[in-house]
Parts: C-alpha cells; structure tokens; sequence
C-alpha cells in the first residue's frame, strides 16, 4: 500500500509530468490564460488518461504480448488514442450537452498531447501491475492539472501586473514556469 | 520473422486504422448539441499552424481573429 502512494505523490508533485518532463507544454502555454479553460483541459485529459491507459494495458497484454508483436506497441497506442479521443468525444455528443460544451473543445487537442501516449507507454516499459498502472495513470493527469490550474490563476494575476514590455505574455509565462519547475523540485524531499 | 507474425502485424494495423477511420466518420456524423457550433478555445499558446485551435484558421475563413 505504502509504494501505492509513494507512486502518487512521485507521479503528482515530483516527477511532475510537465514541470519536471516537460511534456505537454503546448496546452501548457496555450489552454492557461484564463482558470475556466485550465479546469476543462485539467478534466478532459484526466478523462482520457485514464481510459486510454485501461484500454491500452489491456490490449498490451491480451492481443499484442499473445500474438508476439510488442514491437506495435507505440503505433498502436497511438491510434487507440485517436480513436478514444473520438469515441469519448462522440459519447459526450450525445449524452452530456453541458460537459461537452465545457470540454469539447478541448477533446481534439488531446489526441497532440504527449502525456497520454507517455502514461500508456511508461505503464509498459516499468512492467506495472494492474494497481500500479491505475494509480500512476490518474496520478500524472492529476500532477498535470495541478499545475495548469496554478499557473492559469498566476498568468490571470499577470495579465494585470505591471510587467516590462519586454517581458509581456509568454516570456513571463516561462519564467513564471521555470520558477515553478524549481518550487515543485523541493518535493523531492518527500519520498 | 514468421510470416504470421508480419500477418498479425499487418491485420492488427489495418483493424485500428479501420476503428479510427469508422469513429471519425461517425463522430463528424454525431449533430453538435444546441449552443456549441461555434465553440472556441482561449489559446495562443504557440505559432503551430497545423493546430485546428490557432486563430490563423478563422482569419482564412474571414472571421475575427480572438
């Protein structure tokens, strides 16, 4: 139980999937002007993670490791991803009117970000167990929303702070990013 | 290699690009909910043309860039 949550805590704060892998940098800088747009983006890959890594364990162990073709695993993973992105998008379609109008648009951009296909392939390469593949795969969306929530709620502060020209939009938001990535490297003092 | 394993390869491959091109298709099938046509994202994040979320693609269109 105990390497379940130190799998956790390492997955949200400390191998922080953006501040310290730097995947998933361009909803990063893209999706975190305002806080709305960070909790629907937050939300929606968390979402996709999740059902992406389950589908895709699966398919790792039953079609590809029987069949002896581990080495499809990558192109695989990638089109299962773009076809979940287009299922989940369809499902919301029809179902949820309100969610989809909070997170629709952000459902075709999930199939660009790097973390879902990082998730799906590190559950593989580290020979996780089913617990462990379920508890890194909603711990790195986790980690990943964190920080898109904080850093959507800092740039909302700087849009009206008295910046430098110079300075003004991205260049601070990377500053601002890398002075995270340096607070977040403290947690490793956790585990 | 086997041949049944190039096969295999080659079956699986085509079976996903078959899923993919079916729910895409099926997908821009699905009507959009009422109030959603014309949904936007807040980004300019990055000067990637080939991202359907970069304004450049409504100022072809002729509508205003955000």
């Amino acid at each position: 139980m105990s390497e379940l949550v130190t799998l956790l805590v390492t997955s949200v704060l400390i191998n922080n999937v953006v501040l310290n892998q730097f995947l998933g940098m361009c909803p990063f800088m893209g999706v975190s002007r305002k806080r709305s747009s960070a909790i629907g983006m937050g939300v929606a890959v968390m979402f996709v993670i999740v059902v992406a890594a389950l589908v895709t364990y699966a398919l790792y162990y039953l079609v590809l490791v029987p069949l002896n073709l581990q080495f499809m695993d990558l192109i695989t993973f990638i089109l299962v991803i773009a076809s979940l992105v287009q299922l989940t998008e369809m499902f919301i379609k029809k179902t949820s009117p309100s969610l989809y109008k909070s997170l629709g648009v952000y459902l075709p951009l999930i199939t660009t970000n790097c973390v879902v296909l990082n998730v799906c392939l590190v559950n593989i390469s580290n020979s996780y167990n089913f617990a462990q593949m379920l508890v890194y795969s909603i711990g790195t969306p986790l980690g990943f929303a964190l920080v898109l929530y904080i850093f959507s709620t800092i740039r909302e502060r700087l849009d009206i702070a008295n910046v430098p020209n110079p300075l003004k939009g991205n260049p601070i938001a990377l500053i601002v990013a890398a002075i995270m990535a340096m607070a977040f490297s403290g947690f490793a003092g956790i585990v | 290699m086997p041949v049944q394993t190039i096969v295999g390869a080659i079956l699986l491959f085509g079976g996903l690009v078959a899923v993919y091109i079916f729910l895409f298709l099926m997908n821009k099938k699905t009507p959009l909910p009422p109030g959603c046509e014309n949904l936007k994202a807040d980004c300019e994040g990055c000067k990637d043309l080939s991202c359907m979320n970069n304004p450049h693609h409504d100022k072809r269109k002729g509508g205003s860039v955000v």
